[in-house]
C-alpha cells in the first residue's frame, strides 16, 4: 500500500486552506459571520466532554464502513453497497434485540451483533457470487442492492416487524441488548471501542497474516483488479478471495448498522436514515485504504460532522452547507497532483524521507 | 564537424529530479546514413530521442538541424523540421485502415470540405510504391500483422514529409523474416535520401544494417564508431562497461532420468480454437529444452497447460510419473514446478505490492516465514533481502512497490522468487523480455546453474539467439505443433528462420 508521506500532510493543509476560503465566501454570501461559524464548528467538534463524545459517536459507524470499503477494495472488488448492509444489519440486530428475552446482557449483545453482521454479509453474497460466477459487475449490483435494502427494511418496519400502531417501527430493544452509553446527553456508546478494535484487527489480518496476504494478493490498491492473474498464477484462488472479501465487507457494514441500533437509536424505524456507507468510501480513500488511516480520517470527519450540527443549532447556517464544505475538502485533499513537483525543494525532500522511513 | 551533418545534439544534459538522464551528450548524425543508437535500458537513449522529437526539453545544450540552431519545444516543431518517429508501442487506431491511420490529422480535403478518401488512398499508395513497399488500403490495422503495422507507422512519418526517421527498437516485435523485410525498407529509404536513426540493443542487427553507431551508457556517450571499424564484442563491452559473454558459458548437458513427459497434448485457446495440436515432448533431469517459434504459435497455451493455468483437451502431462494435466496451479506449484511467466506485469507480479510481498508469493505459507498463518516479518525480511542480494535486485529497500522498479529489476524479482524454492522443473517463458544485456546474461547463467544442479528446465522464447545459446535441445513450434527438433550447435539462424516459418526442409 501507499504509505503516508509529507506530501499528504501538505495536501491536507492546502485543502483545508482552500476549503476555508470557499467556506468564508459561501457563509458571507448567505449573510452570516464566517469567524463565528468557524468558532462554533471548532467548539462543536472538539470542546467539552459532551461535544467530544458526540464527535466520537459520529465517527463510530464511519470507522466500520471505511474499513468495510477498504477491505473490498483491497481484494480488488468495488463494493459500494455497504450502506445496504448497514440497513439490513441494523434491522435484524434490532429485531434480535427484542426477540430474545431470556439471554444475559453479554450474550444478548453478542448475539445481536453477530446476527447483524451475518445479515450484512449475506446481503453481499449475491453480488459476490454474481461477479465471480456470472461476471456481473459488482459496482452495478451493489448500487442496486442499496435501493433494495432501503425498500426492504422499510417494508419490514411497516409490516412483519412493526410493533407500534402509530409509527412504522419495531419494538424497542431490551435492556440486555443495549450497548452502554457512557456520557449523559450523548449517544456515544461502547460500540466505539468495538469499531476501533475491529479496525486494528483488520490492520493485523491484512498486513501480518497469510490469510490477509492471500486476500489482497489479487488487488491491493487497484480497485477492480479481480480476477487477478497474479493470484491464480501463484495458486491462490482469487475467486475465493473476492467472495470472502465481499462477505467481510458486508459483515462490517452490518456491524455498523447493529451498533447504531443497539447503542444509539435502540429501535428500528422506517425513517431511520443512513449514509455512512457512502461516507465510508470517501473516508477509506482519504485514509489511503489503511485501517489505521481510516480511524484517523473517521475521527476527523466525525468531529467536523458534529461541529456542523452544532453550527446548525447555534446559527442560521444550515448543516447542509457544512456537508458541502466537507465534500469540497475531500475533493481537494484527494487532489494529489496539487503538490506535484514540490519534491525538488530540499526541505520537502527531507521531510518526505522522514515521513516515509521504512521498517524493512 | 563535417558539413553534411544533418543532426547535431550538442552538449545535451537532461536532469530529472534526482536523476541525470543525459550528461553532456554529443550526438551527431550525417545526412543519408543509418545511424544506430545502442545502450542498455535506462542508458538514456529514449530521453535523447524524446529531446530530439520535442517531447522533452533539455536542461542544457543545443540542437542543430542542417547546421541551424533550433529549439524544438513540441512534437509539431520536430515534424515541421522533417523529423519522424516510430515508437516501440505503435500509435495506430486498430479499427482504421492504413490510409485512415496515415492521414489522421492531415486529411486532404475535397471541394466540399470533406475528406478526399480517393486522393488519400492514392497518395498513400504512391508513397508506399516509391519506397518499395506494398499496402493494402482496405485492410484494418486490427487484422494486419505486426510487420504491416510497423510499415504503416513508417508511412505515417513519410506522409508528413519526414527526412529523418527515428525507429525505436523496431525489430523487438518482428520475426527474422520480417526483420529482413524491414532492413530492405530501411535501405530503400536511405537510397531515396532519407536519414535513419535506429535504436536497438541487438548488436547483431547493428552490425548488419548501420553505417555508424553511437553507444550510450548511464546517460553518457561511450563511443562513436564506423561499423567497419568495430565488432560486436567491442560494442557490447562499451554498452555494459565490462566484458560480456555473448555465448552462454556452459558444459555439455548430462541428462539424467525423465522428469516431464508430455504426450499428444491438445489445448484450446481463450477463443475456443485449437492452439496446441498434439505435442510430444520430454525433459530430463540436468538439461535445458528450448522451444523456439514466432509468438502466437501455441507456445503460451502450451506453457499455461503445463502450469495448470489452462485446461487441457486431450493427452497427458506426466511429471515424475504422475499425470498433472488439468491439475490446479496450486497443486502443480506444490510439486516444485517453478514458472517464470511471459507476462510479467499482470501475471508474474502484482506491481501494486511491495518487493518482499512479491518475493514470498511461493513461500509465504511455510515455516519460518509464517507460523500458523501469522507472518514472521523478521524472517521474511531476511529471506527477501537474501534474494535481493543473490539476484542483484537493484532497489533501495524491499518495501518499495514493484511498480517503481525498472523492467529488468522487475523480472529479477520474478526469477528470484521462482528459482528460490529449489524447483525440480523450471518452466521459463520469455524470461529475458525487456531485460537489458547485463541482466540477460545473469538470468541465463541462473538457468544454466539450475540445470547443472540437477534441475530440468523448459525455456520458451521468441528470441532465437536466446534459445540457441541456452538450450541443449530445441523444439521449433509452428501452428501448435512441433515441426522440428534441432541441436542448436548444428543449425544456423537462417535455417531456424525457415523452420519457424513452418517450412520443414
Amino acid at each position: 500500500m501507499e504509505k503516508f508521506s509529507f506530501k499528504d500532510v501538505l495536501v491536507t493543509f492546502a485543502g483545508l486552506f482552500i476549503t476555508s476560503f470557499i467556506a468564508w465566501v459561501l457563509i458571507s454570501a448567505t449573510g452570516n459571520n464566517p469567524s463565528e461559524v468557524a468558532m462554533y464548528l471548532y467548539e462543536g467538534g472538539f470542546k467539552g466532554t459532551r461535544n467530544i463524545a458526540n464527535s466520537l459517536y459520529q465517527a463510530t459507524p464511519l470507522i466500520l464502513t471505511a474499513v468495510a470499503t477498504l477491505i473490498s477494495f483491497r481484494v480488488g472488488m468495488f463494493n459500494i453497497g455497504i450502506n445496504g448492509s448497514m440497513y439490513v444489519g441494523a434491522l435484524y440486530a434490532g429485531w434480535a434485540g427484542y426477540k430474545f428475552t431470556t439471554l444475559g446482557h453479554f450474550t444478548h449483545v453478542t448475539v445481536c451483533i453477530l446476527i447483524g453482521m451475518a445479515v450484512g454479509a449475506a446481503w453481499m453474497l449475491l453480488p459476490a457470487l454474481l461477479r465471480v460466477y456470472a461476471g456481473v459487475s459488482e459496482i452495478i449490483s451493489t448500487i442496486i442492492l442499496n435501493f433494495v435494502a432501503v425498500l426492504f427494511v422499510s417494508y419490514m418496519a411497516n409490516g412483519p416487524f412493526r410493533a407500534d400502531p402509530i409509527a412504522p417501527s419495531t419494538a424497542r430493544i431490551l435492556e440486555t441488548a443495549e450497548l452502554k452509553q457512557i456520557f449523559p446527553n450523548s449517544q456515544f456508546n461502547t460500540g466505539f471501542f468495538i469499531a476501533v478494535f475491529v479496525a486494528i484487527l483488520a490492520h493485523f489480518i491484512l498486513n501480518k497474516t497469510t490469510f490477509g496476504y492471500e486476500l489482497r494478493s489479487g488487488g491491493d490498491g487497484l480497485v477492480g483488479m479481480y480476477p487477478s492473474r497474479f493470484s491464480s498464477y501463484l495458486g491462490i484462488p482469487s475467486d475465493r478471495s473476492a467472495i470472502i472479501g465481499m462477505l467481510i465487507s458486508g459483515a462490517l457494514g452490518g456491524l455498523a448498522g447493529a451498533i447504531e441500533v443497539l447503542g444509539a437509536v435502540r429501535y428500528f424505524f422506517q425513517e431511520l436514515e443512513f449514509n455512512q456507507g457512502f461516507d465510508g468510501i470517501l473516508i477509506g480513500i482519504l485514509g489511503k485504504l489503511e485501517p489505521i488511516g481510516s480511524i484517523i480520517a473517521s475521527l476527523f470527519y466525525g468531529a467536523i460532522k458534529n461541529g456542523g450540527f452544532y453550527v446548525d443549532y447555534k446559527t442560521d447556517v444550515s448543516r447542509e452547507i457544512i456537508i458541502v464544505l466537507i465534500s469540497v475538502l475531500i475533493f481537494f485533499v484527494s487532489a494529489q497532483k496539487m503538490v506535484k513537483g514540490l519534491e525538488k525543494y530540499p526541505f520537502i525532500k527531507k521531510m518526505d524521507n522522514f515521513f516515509s522511513r521504512k521498517k524493512m | 564537424m563535417s558539413k553534411d551533418s544533418i543532426i547535431h545534439l550538442k552538449n545535451i544534459t537532461k536532469e530529472y529530479p534526482g536523476v541525470v538522464a543525459n550528461k553532456n551528450v554529443d550526438f551527431q548524425v550525417n545526412k543519408g546514413e543509418i545511424h544506430a543508437l545502442v545502450g542498455e535500458n535506462g542508458a538514456g537513449k529514449s530521453t535523447l530521442m524524446k529531446i530530439l522529437y520535442g517531447i522533452e526539453q533539455p536542461t542544457q545544450g543545443e540542437i542543430f538541424i542542417n547546421g541551424e540552431k533550433q529549439i524544438i519545444s513540441k512534437v509539431e516543431s520536430a515534424i515541421n523540421l522533417g523529423i519522424g518517429m516510430v515508437h516501440q508501442e505503435f500509435t495506430l487506431v486498430p479499427s482504421f485502415t492504413a490510409p485512415e491511420n496515415i492521414g489522421l490529422g492531415q486529411e486532404p480535403k475535397n471541394n466540399q470540405g470533406l475528406i478526399d478518401w480517393k486522393g488519400l488512398n492514392k497518395l498513400v499508395v504512391d508513397i508506399a510504391e516509391k519506397y518499395g513497399f506494398k499496402v493494402d488500403p482496405g485492410l484494418k490495422m486490427i487484422d494486419a500483422s505486426v510487420g504491416v503495422q510497423q510499415r504503416t507507422e513508417i508511412l505515417k512519418t513519410l506522409y508528413r514529409n519526414a527526412n529523418i526517421l527515428i525507429l525505436d527498437e523496431p525489430t523487438a516485435v518482428l520475426t527474422p523474416q520480417e526483420t529482413d523485410e524491414l532492413f530492405t525498407v530501411i535501405r530503400t529509404l536511405v537510397d531515396e535520401g532519407k536519414t535513419v536513426i535506429f535504436i536497438t540493443h541487438k548488436l547483431r542487427e547493428v552490425m548488419e544494417i548501420a553505417d555508424r553507431v553511437t553507444v550510450m551508457r548511464a546517460g553518457e556517450v561511450q563511443g562513436v564508431s564506423e561499423i567497419k571499424n568495430t565488432s560486436i564484442s567491442e560494442l557490447a563491452s562499451q554498452m555494459v562497461g565490462r566484458e560480456v559473454f555473448l555465448q552462454v558459458k556452459k558444459d555439455e548437458a548430462k541428462p539424467g532420468e525423465e522428469i516431464l513427459n508430455v504426450e499428444d497434448l491438445w489445448v484450446h485457446d481463450a477463443r475456443g480454437l485449437l492452439a496446441v495440436k498434439g505435442i510430444n515432448l520430454s525433459i530430463n533431469k540436468g538439461e535445458i529444452v528450448g522451444v523456439a517459434g514466432v509468438e502466437g504459435n501455441g507456445q503460451s497455451e502450451f506453457v499455461e497447460a503445463l502450469t495448470g493455468l489452462r485446461k487441457t483437451s486431450q493427452g497427458s502431462i506426466k511429471y515424475l510419473g504422475e499425470d498433472i494435466a488439468s491439475s490446479s496451479p496450486k497443486n502443480i506449484r506444490r510439486k516444485k514446478i517453478a514458472h517464470i511467466p511471459e507476462d510479467r506485469t499482470n501475471t508474474g507480479l502484482n506491481t501494486q505490492l511491495s518487493i518482499w510481498e512479491n518475493l514470498i508469493g511461493n513461500s509465504y505459507f511455510r515455516r519460518p516465514l509464517s507460523t500458523r498463518g501469522i507472518f514472521n516479518l523478521k524472517k521474511i525480511a531476511e529471506h527477501s533481502n537474501k534474494l535481493k542480494e543473490d539476484f542483484d535486485i537493484r532497489a533501495p529497500n524491499i518495501s518499495l512497490k514493484v511498480k517503481s522498479l525498472s523492467g529488468g529489476n522487475q523480472q529479477k524479482v520474478v526469477v528470484a522468487r521462482e528459482l528460490s524454492e529449489d524447483p525440480v522443473l523450471t518452466i521459463a517463458s520469455q524470461p529475458t523480455r525487456g531485460v537489458d544485456i547485463g541482466n540477460i546474461e545473469a538470468i541465463h547463467e541462473q538457468l544454466v546453474q539450475m540445470r547443472d544442479e540437477g534441475g530440468a528446465v523448459l525455456l520458451v522464447s521468441a528470441e532465437l539467439d536466446e534459445v540457441m545459446a541456452v538450450a541443449d535441445r530445441v523444439a521449433v513450434m509452428y501452428e501448435g505443433q512441433i515441426v522440428k527438433w534441432v541441436n542448436p550447435k548444428e543449425v544456423d539462424q537462417a535455417q531456424m528462420g525457415l523452420y519457424m516459418a513452418g517450412i520443414k526442409e
